[in-house]
This record gives C-alpha cells, sequence and structure tokens, in this order.
C-alpha cells in the first residue's frame, strides 16, 4: 500500500479545513497535538486523513489513528513522511496507505518486512502469525 | 521458568536480522546519528565514555545455567571478561565493539536473552519479586503474569514511541518487594472482596532529579482486562505526556500535573471505550500453560542431616545469606555480589561459568536476580547447604554480606558512564573498608546504602537507609545525602540531610551517621525506626557540627 499521488500540498490542517469549510482541500493533515476525540465531527467529513510521522522519535500519531479508527472514522487515513524503521508499527497501526520519505525511496519494497511474528492484537496483523493466539 | 519456543526463536532471530542492517546502514551514513540512537537504544546499546555499553534483559530475573553459561562467553569473548548486574535485573557489558553486536545478539538469542527494549523510550524489562513462587505469603505468582505482560508490549505498534522510559514492575505479595511505587506503573497483585484475581494499579513513580511515589490509579483491575487497562493508560500517557522537555517526559511528571484523579479518569474514559475487545482479553490458557511452565520444581522432603564441620565463617554466611524455603528440606540462599574491593553487582566470566554449574546442580537448574544486584539459588536441599558454600567460596562468591551494612548498592558510576558526575564504586569500596577497621559492621546490622553517581538515580538511593547523590560543583565531586527511604517492605523516599559533602569528607560522614543510629538504637530497632523517632536533627548535629 505505498501511494504516491497524495499531494500534501493540497490538503489542509484542522483549523484551517474548519475556516475554508472544507471546500478546496481534499483532505486533513492531522498535528500530533490534535484532539481527535474532540474534533470528531470535523475529521469525520473528510474523505481523507494525512498522518506526519517526519519526527522520529514521536510516537503520538500511533495513538491518534487508534482514536480515529474508534470515533468510527471511515475515510482513509494516509501516513505522510514516513520513514522506513518506522513502517513495521506503520503498517501494523491500521493506516490505508503511506509514503516514504525521499530518503528512503531507493530501498527495496520488502525492506521492512523483517518480522513474521507479533506478540499482540493491533488493527492490522496480516502476514504475522500472532503468538498470544497461537499459545 | 519460561522456555522460548521455535517462535519466540525466530522472533529473536528477525529482530537480530533488522539491527544488523541498520548498522549497515549507519556505516553507510544511512542512518543519521540521532535515528541511530533511537534505534541502539530500543536494543540495549549505550555510546560510554570508553566504549558501548550493552544492557541484556533478564525478564522479571529469572535465568537457566544455559543463559548464564552464554552471559560468560559473552563476557569472555566481547567484553574485558565481566558482567554488571542492575537494580532492575538485568546485566550490563561495559567495552562492546559496534562491529560485535550482531554476533552478540545472535549469541544471547541462542540461549533466548535479548537486549529488546531494555533502553531508550519504550517500555522496559518488566521486574517481578525475586522469590516470587518461593513466598508462603504470596498472593499469586507473579512471573506468569510478568511474561504475558512482556509478550505483549514486545514491540508494540502503538507504545514503542513513548515520551519517556517506562518501568512496570509487578508484586505478588501484600508487602511492596520489588519497589513498584517507584516505577512508572507498580502493579500489585490483589483479591477483591468475592476472592477474585486482578491488579491494583499504582502510576506515575519514579526516582530521579524529581523523586515521586506512585499512587494508585485503580484499585480493581479484574485479571482478564489488565492488557486492555494497561492500553489505555499507556495511551493516555502517550498523547498527553510531555515532550518538549525530555527532562519531564516520564509519566510521573503528567500524574502529577493533571493530578492522580483527573489522570486516572482520563485512563478509565478509554478504558470503557475498549475493555470488551475481545482481542484485548487475558488468554486463561495462555496463562495456564504460563502457570505450569513456572511451577516450583520441588517437593517437601524430609531434611537427611549431613555432618558439617563446625565452620565459624560458614555460620555467618548462613545466618545472613541463607533462608528457608517455603518448601520443607530447602533453603533459598543469596549469592552476594558486593564483596570487599569490588564493584557491586560486578561478576566475571569464570565466576558466570561456574555459578552457572552450581545452578544446575544445586537449584533445579534456576536463579534469580534481585533488586539488590546479587544472584538468588531458590531450590537449594538443606543438605547440599554447606557443599555449596565450599563451591562458592572457591569462586570467591561466598561473601557474607547479604543483609548486612557490608552490602552497599551501586551504579557503575564515572568509572564506566558517560552519564555520571561522580565516582561510585570507589566510594562503596572505601565505606566497606572503613566498617571493617573500625569494627561496627556487623553492628551496624541490616543498614542499606546506596549510591548513585549521577541524578539517574540507577543505585536507587532515595530508597535507602543511607542514600549517596553524587554531584559536580566547580569540578569538585560531592555527595548529597538522604536519609530514612525505604525499600523493604514498602516504598518511602528518603529526606535530604543538608548541604552536600565533598569526596574527602563524604566516608567520615557516612560513619558518623551510622553512629548516631547505632547511639540511640533500642534493640534491634531499624535505621528507619530510629529515623522516624529521633528525626533527622541528631543526625545533622553529628555531620555539620
Amino acid at each position: 500500500m505505498p501511494e504516491n499521488n497524495i499531494k500534501i500540498n493540497e490538503l489542509l490542517d484542522v483549523e484551517n479545513w474548519q475556516k475554508n469549510n472544507s471546500t478546496s482541500s481534499k483532505g486533513i493533515i492531522l498535528n500530533p497535538t490534535d484532539d481527535v476525540q474532540a474534533l470528531a465531527d470535523t475529521l469525520n467529513q473528510a474523505s481523507l486523513i494525512a498522518v506526519d510521522f517526519s519526527n522520529f522519535d514521536d510516537g503520538r500519531n500511533y495513538s491518534q489513528i487508534k482514536l480515529l479508527k474508534r470515533i468510527g472514522y471511515t475515510g482513509k487515513i494516509h501516513a505522510i513522511n514516513v520513514h522506513i524503521d518506522h513502517l513495521q508499527f506503520i503498517l501494523r497501526s491500521g493506516v490505508d496507505s503511506y509514503e516514504l520519505l525521499p530518503e528512503y525511496k531507493k530501498y527495496d519494497v520488502n525492506y521492512a518486512s523483517d518480522f513474521s511474528i507479533c506478540y499482540q492484537a493491533a488493527d492490522n496483523n496480516i502476514g504475522l502469525l500472532e503468538k498470544h493466539k497461537l499459545d | 521458568m519460561y522456555k522460548y519456543d521455535n517462535l519466540d526463536s525466530q522472533f529473536l532471530g528477525e529482530r537480530v536480522e533488522q539491527f544488523t542492517k541498520q548498522i549497515d546502514r549507519y556505516k553507510k551514513n544511512e542512518l543519521d546519528e540521532d535515528q541511530f540512537r533511537s534505534l541502539r537504544l530500543r536494543n540495549g546499546l549505550y555510546k560510554e565514555l570508553h566504549a558501548n555499553m550493552l544492557r541484556v534483559a533478564i525478564p522479571y530475573g529469572v535465568i537457566n545455567s544455559k543463559q548464564l553459561n552464554q552471559l560468560a562467553l559473552i563476557a569472555n569473548k566481547y567484553d574485558k571478561g565481566y558482567g554488571h548486574f542492575t537494580t532492575r535485573q538485568n546485566i550490563q557489558f561495559n567495552w562492546i565493539d559496534l562491529a560485535d553486536m550482531p554476533n552478540i545478539l545472535k549469541d544471547l538469542a541462542d540461549a533466548g536473552l535479548h537486549a529488546i527494549q531494555t533502553s531508550g523510550k519504550s517500555i522496559r524489562n518488566i521486574t517481578a519479586d525475586p522469590l516470587s513462587g518461593v513466598r508462603t505469603d504470596e498472593i499469586a505468582d507473579a512471573r506468569p503474569y510478568s511474561e504475558i505482560i512482556r509478550q505483549w508490549f514486545t514491540l508494540h505498534p502503538e507504545f514503542s514511541w513513548l515520551p519517556a522510559k517506562f518501568k512496570i514492575a509487578i508484586n505478588g505479595i501484600k508487602t511492596d518487594q520489588i519497589g513498584m511505587k517507584f516505577h512508572d506503573i507498580g502493579l500489585q497483585i490483589v483479591r477483591n472482596e468475592n476472592k477474585e484475581l486482578g491488579f491494583a494499579v499504582y502510576a506515575g513513580g519514579g526516582l530521579g532529579a524529581a523523586a515521586m511515589l506512585a499512587q494508585e490509579v485503580k484499585s480493581f483491575v479484574p485479571e482478564e482486562d489488565i492488557l486492555s487497562y494497561l492500553e489505555s493508560l499507556l495511551r493516555t500517557y502517550n498523547l498527553q505526556g510531555r515532550r518538549n522537555n525530555p527532562k519531564k517526559g516520564r509519566i510521573k511528571f503528567l500524574v502529577k500535573e493533571l493530578g492522580k484523579d483527573k489522570f486516572s479518569e482520563l485512563v478509565e474514559k478509554d478504558w470503557l471505550l475498549s475493555k470488551d475487545n475481545k482481542e484485548l482479553k487475558l488468554n486463561f490458557a495462555k496463562l495456564k500453560k504460563l502457570q505450569d511452565n513456572f511451577k516450583i520444581p520441588i517437593k517437601p522432603k524430609a531434611y537427611s542431616n549431613k555432618n558439617t564441620d563446625v565452620d565459624f565463617n560458614f555460620s555467618i554466611w548462613r545466618k545472613n545469606n541463607v533462608r528457608e524455603n517455603k518448601i520443607s528440606g530447602y533453603s533459598v540462599i543469596f549469592v552476594s555480589l558486593s564483596q570487599i574491593n569490588s564493584a557491586p553487582g560486578d561478576i566475571s566470566h569464570q565466576q558466570l561459568k561456574a555459578l552457572a554449574k552450581l545452578v544446575l546442580k544445586y537449584s533445579c537448574d534456576e536463579a534469580r536476580i534481585t533488586k539488590k544486584q546479587d544472584i538468588v539459588l531458590p531450590f537449594v536441599k538443606n543438605e547440599d547447604v554447606y557443599e555449596l558454600w565450599q563451591k562458592l567460596n572457591l569462586i570467591d562468591l561466598s561473601s557474607p554480606h547479604n543483609d548486612t551494612f557490608a552490602h552497599i548498592v551501586s551504579c557503575p558510576g564515572l568509572d564506566y558512564c558517560s552519564l555520571a558526575k561522580t565516582t561510585s564504586i570507589p566510594i562503596a569500596k572505601q565505606i566497606q573498608n572503613r566498617f571493617n577497621e573500625n569494627g561496627l559492621l556487623f553492628e551496624a546490622g541490616n543498614l542499606s546504602l546506596h549510591i548513585s553517581g549521577c541524578e539517574n538515580s540507577c543505585s536507587h538511593h532515595h530508597v535507602a537507609d543511607i542514600g549517596l547523590l553524587g554531584l559536580n560543583k566547580n569540578e569538585d565531586a560531592f555527595y548529597q545525602i538522604t536519609l530514612g527511604g525505604n525499600t523493604k517492605d514498602d516504598t518511602e523516599l528518603g529526606k535530604r540531610l543538608g548541604r552536600a559533602v565533598s569526596q574527602d569528607e563524604v566516608i567520615d560522614v557516612v560513619e558518623k551517621i551510622v553512629k548516631v543510629y547505632l547511639a540511640n538504637k533500642e534493640e534491634e530497632e531499624s535505621f528507619n525506626k530510629v529515623f522516624k523517632r529521633i528525626g533527622i536533627a541528631p543526625f545533622k548535629d553529628s555531620v555539620y557540627a
């Protein structure tokens, strides 16, 4: 599910989305500090939400995606600015698509598929043996 | 104990391959320093003063002879011959070459050992009472739960990039044996009024520069819901913990800032939305299997009395280092790693190897690591105790320091650690020597002294009877002193005595403090009780007079 056709400059952050009443934008870029639960009504209007993973050490996005699923968001969740070392976590978080940062595009498509086993339930465990269920 | 199956082994192999690729990219400059730092820490690798330090997990402190042998091999082959057991039941190697890491991790994996999440802003090794399963007053054995929780949070896709490190401790008896209140989360196994098993959850503890005790955020979480509750707690922290100030990232600051009630309300709100998710319920079949794995391997037996020579040294050692097992006919042996003139927690590869043999022969192939940096052999036949002592003697591991003042807990300090402000190990040695000379060692009794070389507080100095914290003032080493901490049966933080004392004064000051205690002690009264009864003033008067 790599996806390179989504243009970041066509997306708006939550504040501008609310101001512009969503007409000019194809979707929302979520900020790590945005309160997904409080913004549920707004977020649910967007057909696409992009989650920005550029900060290597900021893991809030993962919980935001969890909350997006919980508020019943049915649009597309797209991870942007993805570091390849985060991909194993991002793929399991329940995103629909992702785009790597340019510096990682030279890597083989299977670079990040190191694991065949996982130890916990997550939104997407496809292709993994779920150790917690097998015991 | 828990036995790694093929899937666990496969997983470890895959993790080794992943990190090996990352090391290659780093060498080729395809990973920058900060990113590589983040990744190597999650594989237990620190850059230290002179070399790299590798921290290997010993989950809840349980280890077998094969693993001890493998640690011996690593100490010998890749280090300068030593390992250092830590206060959180891990072991560290201080002289590691980055180039050796893939082979080291492979060697570790061969024995079911790893360094995953032993550092970095991740969920760290889970600690549990080293006497789990052998205590008479246990509510439930903490180890099967520790293993379930350990597995669940291994490379968890939502909680692998937290605002700060995250430490969990699980306690299975009524008194706090693992210092759970100074952990980010402490789980106390409890039974509710219907006799159902569950956990009281404490959150927001931590030592370091702003030491705080964890507070109870939930009095009862049924055992089947513990994973969903922990996820909700971690989610709340992951989203709201401070990320703009590395010094305020730990959960203790969030719990303090929001207040315990508000924090627990947020967790509760999240939990109500996830607790009914069947995927997050505890797998009871798995729990049962783990409980079988952790079954006590011994049955009561009659004590066949062997003739032992009368030996004064053995008697002292037995008094201090041997405790009764709840299974009749067996003893629990404490091997002190705080010899005079060696660093607390340090062990040579020869000792590790010899110890592995003893663990296999005398303790049903199982040992435990304690928060005081000792090794426990929990299943020793009473009639073997003397013979075991003789063999420990041969490898210089028979020091009778357990439960005495000579048993000093210390971090590696400036000798090994790049974060340290002062030395720790030489201070520990000097104190041991001083009390050997002044004859007060045994009179001081079960008095605890912990030395940390910086505010990271690796020796847990806040919870010692006497805590020393190293500080740097204009390039000179000073030690700040706290008194009256406790981690014996509950957790209490020590109180600061007064101005920090210089390195030249500190040994004298410790002696003065112990003398005030001894002069005021009534019968077998502990330091903690004397301190509470007479207050800090007499200690101040003696030290700063």
